[in-house]
This record gives structure tokens, sequence and C-alpha cells, in this order.
């Protein structure tokens, strides 16, 4: 199975949805409970009744033999939204092989997207930005959302900079109803900017995912003399030196990457590093796992 | 510091091309892209500086390379203070050998000396042993071999040339001229005062060499000596012949001493004189009893003094019947030979008789049988006559010729090889004539004359005068006695008459000194016999005919010339002191006695203020080394070896980082 879900296979393949219905379908199936107590007709639990709950859930016929008042409560699916938020900034172009960063983001998107749309019939919604906020795909789950968001993903260029703080201003009108979001993006910006940008999410009750992608060379870069980078986002030129590259660079970024999923984590946001040469199941499995945990 | 090929510089512009290409490489270096910087900070400049400094120095060593070998062939050499590059000390000992040091036991001193500082010199210092009479003379090479210096001290003899300390000082500063080697001139003489040069600027030495004074004499010693001897060297009348002598004592005492003359080792005559003191006297001797031919003859003194060597002068006396001289002239002049003719029988030395023939009776006369030959105005001469003429003059034969208005009319001087330019009338009216503007007092012809003064020149033809030497000239710039050599004879032209008519010379007292220094140097007696000073030299030949050898036996008895320079030479120095025979191609033999400078005599030692003075300059300099060196010339040290030494250790440099930075680049995909 890990065979379809090697990047370099996926990127074969012509279309995005084909590209999810490979990924998902060969990873998982089957329907996932919800993360809350609904309207579901598979029956919970009966909990006393205590002033200010709904008298409606209220079991009468129990009151009636007991005289007293116990709530009626069932386990049923709940409609969980996710908004997956794609950074189309222009470092995602970067890539050492055959699949950018932008492509391996893409096709976890989609992997996700399909897996929320056909088969737990979630709500799902896109966001894409990069200094602005450049296309927004309300979360549905009317039929045909599956391909608005596979269209939306394919119009995903990456352009210009990233700037986390200003999007997100704008995505809270968006992410009013609660849900997972999940951020795809190789988060070239100071760890706390960037949990400082994306609290407010959690704030509003969202379970937040980090994805942070990256290219293989750009953890461990193979420089062996003296080589001008320039920035894809800047433009910016600067000559470096294969000592510094082994030595302090390395370090640097391992230390981000720390940084980072500490901060993400104590701010209660997960993350998951994903490397573009490995298979998407891990970025699946990690997601089903915080679905999990939301039942 | 200086540039021996500056222009070399002009390859330092290849240095631009390491430059070039290192801009070049540093250009064609592709960014790639990547997807932040972030985490490459500026700083990170400084480990890139790191290796652009590797790179720097790779560039820098190239760009050295270059410059070094533009420099190295420029050929820099750097200006050193000549006392900054002296090495071990040059001891110059100089010993005078000249006449006066054979007074007593001048030179034998000298010599004691000269070993003594010898042995005391330091092991490393190199000797040089020079002698200085008249000239200087390097006996060795300068060298640290102690036996072959004492060798050369040993073996130094006295000579009879005249000391110059001016000449030793000269030759110092030529030996001093390549070499900056400090030079200790030790001085060995017994410091003759009449050695020193007329002005004490001579004397100053190099400014490398200091002087050390050994002096062998410090005060005058009493010599007596003869000092000049007017004798006549031919001899055809001895009732006219007379010897005067003067006897000079230096230093001396008044005192009687006794003069004798000796002839072929005979005293023929003796006077007794007294010298009054540090005076002179004079003796003269009435006859002198000569036999025919050549003799040996010498004044000679009893003086009893620490030099006796200058007690004696010599000179060679020649007794002959009186010779010919053939007078040629116009058969219509008769007033040219008998104002010569009795010109030269008024001359006091003169023995010639003069043989008047008219120019119409020559043919078939030889001129080899005359001292000399006249030729007085001639139109022109018979064919045969002039050869022989001419090959009489080419053997060493002397003529006169006149030019008068004669010749002028035809335009040809015959013998003499030169046209009549110009016949120049001068008035005879008030002053339209012409005297004489300038005259070679040194030419026998005029020596014995007051320049022609007041001679009267009414007429003078002009003659190409660029082949001759002009002995006379007019005031109007015309030759009026010239000189040209054609063999081995000479030729002497007078451009005007010998008839008191183009000129009254005849008439005038400058006539008969005149005819008798000419009859004296055509017919070759002025240097044949008589008296010479040491170092002076005899003409051996004029012309450039080599073919005749002269044969030359000197006072020793021996041949004093190769067959060689028998053949070839022009002059002979006289050097040493005694009787020269001269033998000749022609037959004729001279006899010269030749002396001593008489200013050796003067046994007179230079004052001290002026030893000490020449002494102290040198010691001035020897008290300020440094100001010295500083205005002694530099010596220019080459640079280049240096520099290519730098070089190629810049281009061993070079590979070196240049492997190690290309084996970096080999290890990049």
């Amino acid at each position: 199975m890990d065979r379809f879900l090697d990047p370099s296979v996926l990127a074969g393949l012509s279309g995005l949805d084909l590209v999810a219905r490979t990924v998902v379908d060969g990873f998982v199936s089957g329907l996932h409970r919800s993360p809350g107590f609904g309207f579901s007709q598979e029956f919970a639990e009966y909990r006393p009744y205590s002033p200010g709950d709904d008298v409606r859930f209220i079991d009468w016929n129990v009151f009636a033999r007991t005289e007293r008042c116990y709530l009626k409560r069932y386990r049923g699916e709940t409609n969980t939204l996710l908004t997956v938020l794609l950074d189309a900034s222009n470092s995602m172009k970067y890539s050492s092989h055959g699949v950018s960063k932008m492509d391996y983001a893409r096709f976890a998107a989609a992997s996700l997207f399909y897996l929320t749309t056909q088969t737990q019939r979630d709500a799902a919604g896109l966001i894409v930005f990069d200094t602005e906020l450049r296309d927004y795909i309300r979360p549905s789950t009317r039929s045909g959302q599956l391909y608005r968001l596979l269209s939306g993903l394919e119009r995903a260029e990456a352009r210009a900079r990233t700037d986390f703080a200003k999007p997100i201003r704008h995505f809270q009108q968006y992410l009013r109803r609660r849900g997972i979001v999940v951020v795809i993006s190789d988060f070239y910006e100071v760890p706390d900017r960037v949990v400082q940008a994306l609290e407010p999410l959690r704030f509003n009750g969202n379970e937040v995912l980090l994805f942070h992608v990256l290219d293989p060379k750009e953890i461990r870069p193979e420089i062996r003399q003296a080589t001008t980078l320039i920035d894809l986002e800047t433009s910016e030129t600067l000559e470096v030196s294969p000592e510094y590259v082994q030595n302090d660079y390395s370090a640097r970024v391992d230390a981000h990457l720390e940084t980072l999923r500490d901060r993400a984590r104590g701010s209660g946001m997960d993350y998951y590093l994903l490397s573009t040469d490995r298979p998407l199941d891990g970025a699946l499995r990690e997601y089903l796992t915080i679905r999990q945990g939301r039942l | 510091m200086g540039l021996l090929a500056p222009w070399f510089l002009a390859g330092a512009a290849a240095a631009a091309l390491p430059v070039y290409l290192h801009l070049l490489r540093r250009h064609r270096a592709d960014p790639r892209p990547f997807s932040s910087l972030m985490f490459f900070e500026r700083r990170t400049q400084s480990s890139i500086k790191h290796r652009r400094l590797r790179y720097l120095l790779l560039l820098s060593l190239r760009v050295m390379v270059l410059l070094l070998l533009a420099m190295a062939f420029a050929d820099p050499f750097l200006k050193r203070p000549a006392a900054s590059t002296g090495g071990d000390k040059l001891l110059l000992l100089a010993i005078d050998n000249s006449f006066s040091m054979r007074a007593g036991s001048r030179l034998a001193d000298a010599r004691r000396a000269a070993i003594s500082v010898l042995a005391s010199r330091r092991a490393p210092d190199r000797a040089e042993i020079m002698v200085f009479g008249s000239g200087v003379h390097a006996l060795t090479r300068p060298t640290e071999d102690s036996s072959a210096l004492r060798a050369a001290v040993e073996s130094i003899e006295p000579t009879d040339s005249r000391g110059s300390y001016g000449e030793l000082v000269r030759a110092v500063r030529l030996l001093s001229g390549g070499a900056r080697t400090p030079i200790e001139l030790h001085l060995f003489s017994d410091m003759q005062k009449s050695g020193m040069p007329p002005g004490f600027g001579e004397l100053t030495l190099p400014a490398n060499a200091t002087l050390v004074l050994h002096p062998v004499a410090t005060r005058a010693e009493p010599n007596w000596a003869v000092e000049t001897v007017d004798a006549p060297g031919h001899v055809w009348d001895l009732k006219k012949a007379r010897v005067r002598a003067v006897v000079a004592g230096y230093h001396t005492p008044a005192a009687s001493r006794t003069v004798s003359l000796v002839v072929n080792g005979k005293v023929i005559a003796a006077r007794s004189v007294d010298v009054p003191a540090n005076g002179r006297a004079t003796v003269e001797f009435a006859t002198l009893q000569a036999p025919y031919g050549l003799s040996r003859c010498e004044v000679k003194i009893d003086s009893a003094d620490t030099l006796p060597a200058d007690d004696a002068a010599l000179f060679g006396v020649q007794r002959s019947d009186p010779g010919r001289v053939l007078f040629v002239h116009e058969p219509s002049d008769s007033r040219s030979p008998l104002y010569f003719s009795t010109a030269l029988e008024s001359a006091a030395e003169t023995g010639f008789r003069v043989k008047s023939i008219g120019v119409d009776k020559v043919a078939g006369i030889q001129p080899s049988a005359y001292g000399f030959v006249v030729l007085s105005d001639i139109i022109s001469l018979p064919f045969s006559f002039e050869k022989s003429l001419l090959d009489y003059v080419r053997r060493g034969g002397g003529v006169l010729l006149a030019a008068g208005t004669a010749s002028a009319r035809t335009g040809r001087l015959p013998v003499y090889a030169e046209n009549v330019l110009e016949s120049r009338y001068y008035s005879r009216d008030g002053a339209g004539f012409l005297t004489v503007g300038e005259a070679d007092r040194s030419h026998p012809a005029v020596r014995n004359t007051d320049s022609w003064a007041g001679v009267k020149f009414y007429f003078a033809v002009h003659v190409n005068d660029a082949n001759s030497q002009v002995i006379v000239r007019l005031a109007d710039q015309t030759a009026v006695l010239l000189e040209k050599r054609v063999g081995d004879g000479r030729l002497i032209l007078l451009a005007s008459g010998l008839d008191n008519l183009t000129n009254d010379f005849p008439l005038h007292p400058e006539f008969v000194p005149f005819v008798e220094g000419i009859a004296r140097y055509l017919s070759g007696i002025e240097n044949s016999t008589g008296a010479r000073v040491v170092d002076s030299a005899v003409e051996l030949r004029t012309g450039k005919d080599h073919t005749a050898s002269v044969e030359v036996i000197g006072p020793d008895g021996h041949q004093a010339l190769s067959l060689n320079e028998a053949a070839s030479a022009i002059t002979f120095p006289l050097q040493k002191v005694g009787f020269y025979e001269f033998r000749r191609a022609d037959g004729h033999v001279d006899l010269i006695g030749v002396n001593p400078d008489r200013r050796e005599s003067d046994l007179d030692v230079a004052p001290d203020d002026v030893l000490s003075l020449w002494r102290a300059r040198t010691g001035e300099r020897d008290q300020a080394p440094a100001a010295e060196s500083a205005q002694s010339p530099p010596q220019p040290h080459e640079l280049w070896p240096y520099l290519m030494l730098l070089a190629l250790g810049a281009a061993v440099a070079e590979s070196l980082f240049a492997s190690r930075y290309l084996g970096q680049l080999r290890e990049d995909p």
C-alpha cells in the first residue's frame, strides 16, 4: 500500500481526485464518530438532571417509573468541519527532487478533503493564503464540494511571501464554526509569531493541526563549495560556505523545528513534520488521530 | 634605489590578468534558489570572508609572482655607501725610486721600512707594491702573499727619473676608481720638495684612501751638481767650439770645486771654480778638442757629497768638416744667394758652405751630397733633378723653398706639391706692408728669433695650408712659413722671397738666426747630438715608412730595441743616464748624452707644514668616517636575485594554494 502513498508515485497521477482516492482508499475506510453528543439514535448514557439542562432531553418514562429526572444522551455522528489553510508562498515551490513542497501540500490537502467529504461526510473548506487571503472555499457537505476543493487546490500556485498574522485576521470571520483547522505550510517564520497568529483559532474551539512541509534538502542541505543562494520569496542573495551549512545551519533548523513543535503543542495545537520524500500516510494518520480524539 | 631597465616595469600590467580571471570566475557562479535565507544570517559572511581570504590570498600570490618578475627584469639596484660595502683593507705601499733616492742609503731605508710595514700588517689585509718616479708602476697585484710582496720590495732599484707625487696621487685615484675597498697608502720617500706638484689640489687622495708617510729623509742635505752644460753638438771649427758649464750647490757652504772637461774618458781641461754658498758658478772651456767623429764628452766636478751621480753632465759631440748647402736660384737672381750665404756664414755654430747654382745647371747634381737644399723662387726644375730631390727628401733630406714672384707666375711650387692659390701684393708705401701676426716659437726655425718682429712683407703667395704645419702667419692670416713632412724628410716653404724685393727680411737682424735655425733643422744636426734629460724622447722616424730600422745602443752597450721595435717605433724614451747611439738607416749615427733632471739634485725636503697638511687632510677623513661615507659615491647593488627568489617562493606557495583550492572544486558534483 505504501507504493500508492509515495509522493513520487502520486506525482505521476493525472488529477488530484485520483490522487486523493488512491491515498484514502488505500489507507482507511469506515465512519468516525462525532466528537460531541448530538442527535444520534445510539444510546450513550443517563445523567441526572441539573438545573439549566434542556428539559427536552429528560426521559419522561424514567421519571414516571422513578420520579427522578434523568437526561437521556445519545452517541451519534457529528458534522465535523475541516478547514485547510494552505500556504501558497513562493518558498513552497522549492524542490530538490521530483515533488515540490507545493505539490506535496496539494496531495495532502486533497487526501484530507477526500477522506473528509467522501468517507466521513464531513464538511470541508479551503483557504489559500500567502501575505493575503487568496482563495476561500466555504466548508460544505453539498455534492460537488470535493471537486470545488480540488479545483481550488489546482488554482493555488505558489507566489509572494508568507505572512500568517494578516491572513489569519481575515480567516476568523470564516471560521465561526468550530472544527478542525489544518495549516499546511513550510512555516518560514519565527515560531512565536506562527503560534501567536494561529492561537485565536484554537481559542475559538478549533482543533488546530500544523503540517510542516519541508524538503529534505532544506533540513540537511548539501553544499560542498561556497555557493550563492537566492531567497525564493525575497530574491535576496547570500554566499554561504559549506562549513556553515554543515554546522550552524543544521543546528538552527533543528532548533527551529523543535521550537515550533514545542510552542505549537504548548498552545494546544498539534504539529506534524512532513518531509516531501516520505509517504502521505503519516499525515492522514495524524489527522485521524485527532479526529478520533474528538469523539 | 633605482632601476637599470625600467621599461620592463610595463610587464607589471600582466598583474591585471589574474585579477580579471578571478573576477570573471566569481561572476560566473550562478546563484542557487533556496526556500528561505531565514537561517542564514549576515554573520555567516565571516565564514565566507574566511574563504574569500584564501581566495584572495591565491590571487595575491599570483599577482605577486607577476609583479616580482617584472621588478626583477627591471633590474633594481640599491645605492650603498662605499664604506658599507668595504671589506678588507688594501695596503698600498708606494716606494719612491726616483734619482734623488740614490743619495746615501735612502732607497735601502725605504725598502726596510716597507718590509717592516708588510710584517706588521693584519693577516686578511691585502697589499700591493708600487714604485713611482716620473711614472707609477705596480710591481704586484693586490695579494696576501707575503713572500711575493717582500720579494717585490727587495727587487726595487733606483732609477734616473724625476719623482712626482702628483703622478702617484693620480695613480691612486685611478686605482680606487673601480673598487671601494679602503686603501691605506704608505708612502716611502725622501719627500723631496721639488717632487711636489705646483698645486696642492693635485695631492688630494680619493675618499677611501688614507695616507701614512714614511720619510727617509728629514732635512735637506748639501749637494753639488753640474746643473747645465752649454756645448755644441756639432763641431766644425775647434776655435769656435766653447763649452760652458754651471755648477750649482744646493744647501751647500761656499766651496771651491774643480771642474773637468772629459772627452772620451780623457780630461782635456780642468778649472777650479768658487761656488758660493747655496749658489751657482759658471765655468767656460774655450775649446773643445774633440777628434773627428762622435765623442762622448762630460763635465765633471769633485763634489764628495751623498749624491755623486749628478756630479757629471754628459753630452755628445760630432766633429766634421763643414757641410755643404745647395742653393738653387734663377740665373737672373743674384741677390738671394748672396743674402743667404752671408747669413749662414755669419752664424756662430754652423759649418755650412753654400754652393750657389743656377737652375739651368742643376741637371745631374745629386742632392744627397748636400746637407740640405734651398730652392729660391724657382720657376721650374728639370724633371730629373726634381725627381732626385723628392727621393732625397723622402730619405730624410731637407729642402727650403722660397716662393717669390717668379713662382707665383707659374702657379706651381716644385717639390712642395701645392699650387699657388693667390698672389698677395702689399704696398711698399706708407703702412701698406704686412708684418708677422703670429709665430710658433717652439719651431727650431724661429726659436732663436724674436718672432720676426719688424720684418716687412710686400708680397706673399697664398697656398693651401691644410696639409702643412703653419709656423708663421702674417697679420692677414696668410701663412708665410710652412712645413710639410714628406717621407722622413722635411720641406720648409717661405711664401715670400729671399731677395730683399718681396720683403726686407734678408736685411733684418732676424734673418741670421732664422737661417742658422733652418740650417740646423734641415740638416738634422738639431737632434743628432748634444744632451737630453731623462724621460725625454728622441724621434726615430718622421714618416710612416717602417721599412728602415733604427738601431739604438743604450748606456750599457746593448741594443735597446727589439727588431720589431727598431722597425716600427716612432720615438724612443731616454730613461737612463748615459750615452745613447742612434744608428739610422741612411748611415747617420747620432750620439746623445742623457742626464738626470737637475731638480732631483736639490735634496731639500718638503716643509713639515706641507706634509702635515697633506697628512691631516686624510686624518680628518678618518675622524669623520660617517660623513665621508655619506659623501662617497654610492655603489649600486643589484636586487634582482632576491626578487627572483621571492618570485620562486611565491610561485611555490601559489601552487600549494591552487592545488588545495582546485581540490575542493573537484569534490563538488
